[in-house]
């Protein structure tokens, strides 16, 4: 159960909540236009339907108003965890193909890797302010416990990493929502429920 | 025997009287009333390139015995042509409805169906008792990135058409118009205009999807708009509205992250507020008045001592 909720730490969450929440927002918008010039630097049609890649976590999510402020933050966590792998690869895929043929393009990547890694830190703070343990990294692989994935051809390459930014930015509108939903005061108390309170 | 019978505008259409022989004589009538010689070809009735005026109710008889050997009701009209659909969520993120109509009348009757489907998942899409030609579809998932495919059938007797689209979750989310917008003078402050609107009441929960706004404002003298974007709060004050002009003034929503515009709202008018104009009454007030406003009238700076209309203030 997360500490019972002190003005101090509610005052401290929803400030750590709006500057994520500004994050995300400018994340997304950095990763919309990421995407744009990716999939028109790759060749790729825009309206492609991608299907779902395995190890890129889902933004898709039911009954989404009845999780916990917890499972908001951990399901985040992971996720930006996980991206924060994709992107490292595809930038690094990015170099092995076009070199500085298309530092562009890397820059951008690049840009939005550090992004993530410092929202992946933000989740990390407010999850600290909860005394609420942060899963290990190592622990979060050993759970996979999935073998390397299978050398990709490069064209299936180009399509995960449409499959990469689509997700990512579906993820930071949902965590621009999660993260206002664990902004909002709770009616009785007027301040910001625990984690595992907060619908 | 009795039925309806469907035919395309422009058809040629031949009726037989039932079982009676093409030699039988027989008498037809259209709505009750004969129809003449000259469309019968033996006991067949023979209509040549019907229209819509045509429709009604045809009726056969036997010989002088007026036994009725056939009726049936016909129906002019035309196959549907590819219907418009257009899907919305003005209630992100409970669902989005669906809305189609026939881009020309088929005078026949159609019937419509439509299937929606998300990935490989069908969704059930709930009719509307009113309008018909609505239904609603509930979002089971949120934030995904798999599209949206609706399919939307239409079928009369005479033929068959439909259309598709394909979207993304958020590509729909439109909402409703602010409601509610009222436009106020502030007192003693010539150049300002207090708008003040409310959430549309059909988008269910403004704190974990708030909306922001775009307001815009003009005299009904110009014709540009000023606009000014909000991005929180349901009100804002206008503080360069030109001094006793009447403005009209309109609010837009839209989600603060996904989707479009709303339409403009209903347009409100409002004049700045003016300073009362001073009452002239009596002979004897308006001399006081003249006298005590002459020694305080400085001229202004731009005129000259030596205009001739210039008044030297004592």
């Amino acid at each position: 159960m997360a500490a019972a909720d002190s003005p101090s730490a509610a005052l401290r969450r929803r400030d750590l909540c709006s500057r994520g929440i500004r994050l995300a927002g400018k994340m997304r918008a950095d990763v919309v236009d990421l995407l744009d010039a990716y999939v028109e630097q790759q060749g790729l049609d825009a309206s492609a339907s991608v299907a779902a890649v395995e190890g890129v976590p889902q933004a898709a999510v039911e009954r989404w108003d009845e999780q916990t402020g917890t499972q908001r933050l951990l399901e985040n966590l992971a996720a930006y965890r996980a991206f924060r792998a994709l992107l490292a690869q595809m930038l690094e895929e990015q170099r092995e193909q076009l070199g500085e043929a298309d530092a562009g393009l890397g820059r951008a990547l690049a840009a939005v890797l550090l992004q993530v890694s410092a929202f992946a830190y933000h989740l990390e703070e407010l999850l600290r302010l909860e005394s609420r343990g942060i899963p290990g990294e190592e622990e979060e692989e050993e759970e996979d416990g999935l073998p390397p994935p299978p050398r990709l051809s490069l064209f299936e390459q180009k399509l995960r990493g449409l499959g990469v930014l689509r997700e990512l930015a579906q993820w930071a509108v949902r965590s621009v929502r999660d993260l206002r939903q664990l902004a909002k005061p709770s009616p009785a108390t007027g301040t910001a429920p625990g984690l595992a309170e907060s619908p | 025997d009795s039925h309806i019978q469907y035919e395309r505008v422009g058809a040629d259409v031949t009726m037989k009287c039932g079982s009676m022989d093409w030699d039988a004589a027989v008498t037809w009538t259209a709505n009750g009333t004969d129809i003449d010689e000259s469309h019968l070809n033996g006991s067949y009735l023979i209509l040549k390139n019907v229209d819509l005026s045509q429709s009604g109710q045809y009726s056969c008889y036997e010989g002088s015995s007026w036994h009725l050997k056939y009726q049936t009701s016909l129906r002019v009209g035309t196959p549907p042509k590819e219907p418009v659909l257009m899907c919305r969520s003005n209630n992100y993120p409970k669902g989005f409805y669906c809305s189609w109509h026939l881009p020309t009348p088929t005078y026949i009757p159609n019937s419509f169906n439509i299937s929606v489907i998300h990935g490989t998942k069908d969704m059930v899409c709930e009719k509307d008792a009113v309008p018909k030609n609505r239904c609603h579809i509930r979002y089971l998932q949120l934030f995904s990135t798999v599209k949206y495919k609706v399919t939307l059938t239409v079928t009369n007797p005479l033929g068959k058409n439909f259309t598709t689209l394909t979207f993304d979750e958020f590509a729909i989310v439109k909402p409703d118009p602010p409601e509610s917008v009222v436009a106020k003078p502030v007192p003693n402050n010539p150049r300002r205009l207090e708008v003040s609107w409310q959430n549309p009441s059909s988008w269910p929960d403004p704190d974990s999807f708030p909306l922001k706004f775009f307001l815009r404002y003009r005299p009904l003298i110009l014709d540009q708009w000023q606009h000014v974007e909000l991005s929180d709060g349901t009100s804002h004050t206008i503080t360069d509205a030109y001094a006793g002009k009447e403005y009209i003034i309109q609010v837009a929503a839209k989600d603060n992250d996904i989707g479009t515009w709303s339409d403009w709202s209903v347009a409100v008018h409002a004049t700045p507020w003016t300073e009362e104009p001073k009452h002239l009454t009596t002979e004897a007030q308006i001399t006081e008045t003249t006298s005590a406003s002459t020694s305080s009238f400085m001229a202004p700076p731009t005129t000259k001592i030596c205009d001739k209309g210039a008044v030297v203030g004592s």
